[in-house]
């Protein structure tokens, strides 16, 4: 079953028009109280100094994505555990020639300790946010936030600094002590919102043909869910009825994204539970989506853009599939790095495809990559670090 | 208000939410002590409106599926300001909340899953058995965050902590410091945290813990990790010249 | 001054109040900016009425008919009001086509709209798939008096209703009840039962509005002999899977998650103030109220009267009615236009 991408219309749907939102019906945009506090001296408001692209978000209104001249809030689970996904963020930023800065005066958001344990509180949480975006303020970049918990976390604490004054004092007092200033983005931009703002740069350069290759999408709770007028909505997908985010690159790339009827389910990842209490998580991932979208969608890849559902639906596959050989397994990755293999990024020494563990060989084949010559590769390059030819791979490495 | 205050107590097993309480042991002031804690946070205004009982919420909610859990009992357990089963849902069912907000479809605006959040905070705070429970097995990410910046790194990538996620994470702990020292970000090459984060940074992070209360937390959590951190954190905030006041 | 009441929207509530104004004796003039008179229930398709199960177009043309036979009501269609000067009493009333009317009194009767899906937060996928409607879009059908899946063109075997959409919504804005999307839904389920025998019906509620005697009407009757099934849990997501659609819920009452499937869902869409009704308040200078429908300037004893002496509001366009109050409106704002009228003639004499 394909979605229909574009604008919903055909004989079965005389009675309904397209929809389209107008201003009356939009909620308070968050801006106004942003910039009344920044007048009074509240606050510092970082704004995008260099170029942008305007993409469209929710009830009809733009947002402002940095092209460059971006700092990298990187994520705990992508450096951790799936370094192919940042690694392919930055590649991609690389191989279109924009400026960046990968930080080491960032700390995790700890947002997925919050969630997990709510060992912290909102002070906290708030102080850590304003910490980094200051850092991000100080070094002159506009900050963009890898990690869909992030994101999430953020636009949480903005509306919290927003609308509690007693809880900005007392962050203010934190920043204080710190010698920072309180400091809030003048939006809150998640890195998969600039690969949509940049799909067709990225389609430009594309040179692998992806035409064959099916879809499914898995948009991350966290990034639309919550404080939810900052996400993309387009009305040219799905109507503008769902967030387009993750679809409309895999469209741009030539990929057929389809649909299925679990496409709104949380992955599973419960914060705690993946980590203490994992027989939930695999229970909802594999059951309510990798099967889903199996039996629904059959498609060769599914695509989400958080940490968490890319941990969620990649790992929880294996115990599922011992359990019964006959649970076919779907590959997972975030859009970062398909858009990078598309645009001739090596599987291994770029997208670290073998930190997955859910099989991806297949994939490779019908993206007419020769795997086993790239792993080849990617051992011939190690071992050069093993003879102590080399202390690390670098960028050029990697582009064998 | 609570339609229990007068009743007299039931037994532990019998039938959840039943009238009576679950707990008899624990003194109804202290029920309402901590329900009082709850509604005290800044938060918890912007979490609840009324609720119609409309079962949106549970709908939408992943761990409703699983679990006898309900976002919609605890909006109403919290708006009936019933602290016998708010006391029970702290111990028994705050925990299986998957934090991922679908329940904030919500027609009222309310945000049971921010609810939670607050009453797990007041759990963890004031040492509740359950909590301590829920997290046991967890404290290595708290200690991790703590000493690193990062809240998972590539060293936990052992097998016997994830044998359900497959061989990839023994091939990966097996060749972990080449295949870390094999990624192209220069930041990356860091076995025992997620990304390498200048010791400042580190310190900042611990100065804000400290600050705000979020340390005392921990040390109601698990009191040698506590410690633990503070021996760790002494050395680091000496080396950057700070002091603690 | 002037004997002439101008009337602005020609639906039920416009209709009602300008055959009443004639029947007292003054000039009406009705002002309708569509081809026609009728107003949503011609121009949205409905079917039967609400409780009586009259034929909505039949009860139309029969108060269309009435007012053609009062002398002294008159008709402008494709007509719109673009400016009201002077005061109760002395209004001077200026149309789109330049007409100006003296008149003592206005009467604004501009109706509402239905919510459209679009701007819902539940996952309902309106503008996805066919099989999704609102309930105008029912009516429609069962104007026909055929009622099919849209996407097989067969009768459908398990058809739903989801209320309160866009209603009772505080992320959404529109927070009011709208009145009679229970009773519509319910009216509905008892036609489709009677029109497709072997058909299932449900209905997804928060509460069941059952006014007065739609408990009876409507309610204990479309249980108990139609076998409507009536769930206290509102649908959330309507999705596809395979041929058909599922629903998701929960069975409040069972206390556990539902998924089901369906071969129809209708949105029991709610009221909002219409188009007319917010170009009306800024060109007649009256207050709306904070959802965007007509301020009733002293409730609740007053039912009709805005902030603007000798400007008098009825129906719908004071927010959620179903017909009766909507006659029963009309007819209290024909009377206080009237007796303004009056008094402003006899003070003048």
């Amino acid at each position: 079953m394909t979605i229909p991408v574009e604008k919903v219309a055909g004989p079965g749907r005389k009675n309904k028009a397209a929809f389209e939102w107008t201003d009356e019906h939009a909620p308070e945009d968050f801006h106004e109280r942003l910039f009344e506090l920044e007048d009074k001296g509240e606050l510092v408001v970082q704004r995008i100094s260099g170029d942008y692209i305007e993409v469209p978000v929710k009830y009809g209104r733009t947002k402002k994505v940095p092209i460059g001249h971006t700092w990298h809030h990187k994520s705990c689970g992508q450096c951790g555990h799936i370094p192919g996904y940042s690694t392919s963020i930055f590649w991609v930023n690389r191989k279109l020639g924009i400026e960046y800065e990968d930080p080491r005066d960032q700390t995790s958001c700890t947002a997925w300790n919050y969630y997990a344990s709510a060992t912290s509180n909102a002070a906290a949480q708030a102080s850590v946010a304003v910490r980094n975006f200051a850092a991000a303020y100080e070094s002159g970049r506009f900050p963009i936030i890898h990690c869909g918990t992030s994101f999430g976390h953020y636009k949480e604490v903005r509306h919290e600094l927003l609308a509690h004054d007693h809880l900005r004092e007392e962050v203010r007092r934190v920043m204080d002590a710190l010698g920072k200033p309180l400091v809030l983005p003048e939006e809150m931009v998640h890195y998969s919102e600039w690969f949509h703002a940049m799909r067709l740069e990225i389609a430009s350069r594309q040179v692998r043909d992806f035409s064959g290759i099916s879809v499914t999408v898995h948009p991350a709770c966290h990034y639309y869910k919550l404080v939810e007028g900052d996400a993309i909505y387009d009305p040219e997908v799905y109507g503008g009825q769902r967030t387009a985010i993750v679809s409309e690159v895999a469209q741009a790339l030539g990929a057929e994204v389809r649909d299925y009827s679990t496409w709104f389910d949380c992955c599973g990842f419960g914060f705690r539970h993946i980590l203490v209490q994992r027989d939930f998580t695999r229970s909802f991932a594999t059951q309510r989506k990798i099967r889903r979208m199996k039996e629904e969608a059959d498609p060769d890849v599914t695509l989400t853009h958080d940490t968490g559902c890319v941990t969620t639906l990649d790992k929880s596959q294996f115990a599922a599939k011992a359990q019964d050989p006959s649970f076919a397994t779907i590959p997972v990755m975030s859009e970062a790095q398909f858009a990078a293999l598309a645009m001739g990024a090596h599987p291994y020494l770029v997208c670290q495809l073998h930190w997955h563990a859910a099989d991806y060989k297949p994939l490779l084949e019908k993206m007419g990559i020769d795997h086993e010559r790239a792993w080849a590769q990617f051992e011939e390059a190690t071992a050069r670090l093993e003879r102590g030819e080399q202390q690390y791979l670098t960028w050029e490495d990697a582009d064998v | 208000m609570s339609a229990t205050a007068n009743i007299t107590p039931v037994h532990a097993d019998s039938a959840a939410y039943k009238l009576g309480t679950t707990y008899p042991d624990v003194p109804y002031e202290e029920k309402e002590r901590l329900f009082a804690e709850i509604k005290a946070d800044d938060r918890f205004s912007d979490y609840l409106y009324g609720c119609y009982e409309c079962g949106i919420c549970v709908a939408a909610c992943p761990s409703a599926r699983y679990y006898d859990f309900s976002p919609r009992r605890v909006a109403q357990a919290a708006a009936r300001e019933d602290v016998e089963l708010i006391y029970q849902q702290m111990q028994e069912d705050i925990w299986e909340c998957s934090q991922c907000f679908s329940c904030l479809r919500c027609p009222r605006g309310n945000n049971p899953g921010g609810i939670i959040t607050v009453m797990r905070e007041v759990a963890v705070n004031n040492g509740l058995e359950s909590a301590r429970q829920a997290l046991r097995g967890y404290t290595r990410i708290i200690y991790k965050i703590m000493s690193t910046g990062t809240q998972v790194s590539p060293d936990m990538l052992q097998a016997d902590a994830f044998p359900d996620w497959g061989p990839s994470v023994a091939m990966v702990s097996e060749k972990l410091e080449l295949w870390r020292r094999a990624l192209p970000p220069d930041t990356h090459h860091t076995t025992t945290t997620g990304w390498e984060i200048s010791t400042k940074t580190l310190v900042e992070l611990y100065l804000i813990w400290h600050k705000t209360g979020a340390l005392n937390m921990i040390s109601e959590l698990d009191p040698s990790l506590h410690s633990l951190l503070e021996e760790v954190m002494e050395d680091l905030l000496d080396e950057e010249g700070y002091e603690l006041d | 001054m002037s004997e002439t009441v101008v009337v602005i929207g020609g639906g039920p509530a416009g209709i009602e109040a300008a055959r009443a104004i004639a029947d007292l004796g003054l000039r009406s003039v009705l002002v309708e900016q569509r081809e026609r008179l009728g107003g949503t229930p011609i121009f949205a398709n409905y079917a039967a009425l609400t409780p009586y199960f009259e034929d909505a177009e039949a009860a139309m043309d029969g108060m269309i008919a009435a007012l053609s036979e009062r002398q002294l009501a008159e008709v402008r269609t494709q007509t719109t009001v673009t400016e009201l000067a002077g005061e109760a009493g002395a209004f001077t009333v200026t149309l789109s086509d330049g007409e100006q009317i003296e008149a003592g009194a206005v009467i604004v009767a501009t109706g509402f709209d239905h919510f459209d899906p679009g701007r819902e937060r539940q996952i309902y996928n309106y503008y996805q798939y066919p099989d999704v409607l609102t309930l105008q879009d029912l009516e429609a059908q069962l104007k026909t008096h055929q009622v099919v899946v849209p996407s097989t063109g067969k009768p459908p075997e398990r058809i739903c209703w989801v209320q309160c959409v866009g209603s009772r919504d505080r992320n959404i804005g529109n927070e009011w009840c709208s009145k009679v999307c229970c009773g519509i839904a319910s009216k509905q389920a008892i036609e489709v039962r009677q029109l497709v025998p072997g058909s299932r019906a449900y209905i997804f509620y928060i509460d069941m509005r059952m006014y007065g005697y739609w408990e009876t009407q409507l309610y204990w009757p479309a249980q108990e002999q139609h076998h409507v099934q009536y769930i206290k849990g509102i649908i959330t997501e309507v999705l596809e899977r395979g041929e058909r659609l599922i629903v998701r819920g929960e069975d409040t009452t069972m206390g556990r998650p539902l998924e089901v499937p369906m071969d129809m869902v209708v949105l029991s869409v709610g009221m909002e103030p219409s188009a007319g009704t917010k170009t009306m308040t800024d060109v007649l200078g009256v207050e709306p109220n904070r959802y965007g429908f007509i301020e009733v300037a002293k409730p609740p004893l007053d039912t009709v009267s805005t902030s603007r002496p000798g400007v008098f509001a009825c129906g719908a366009a004071l927010g959620p009615a179903d017909l009766e109050d909507t006659i029963s409106s009309a007819g209290a704002a024909a009377s206080k236009a009237a007796a303004l009228v009056r008094r402003a003639s006899l003070t003048a004499a």
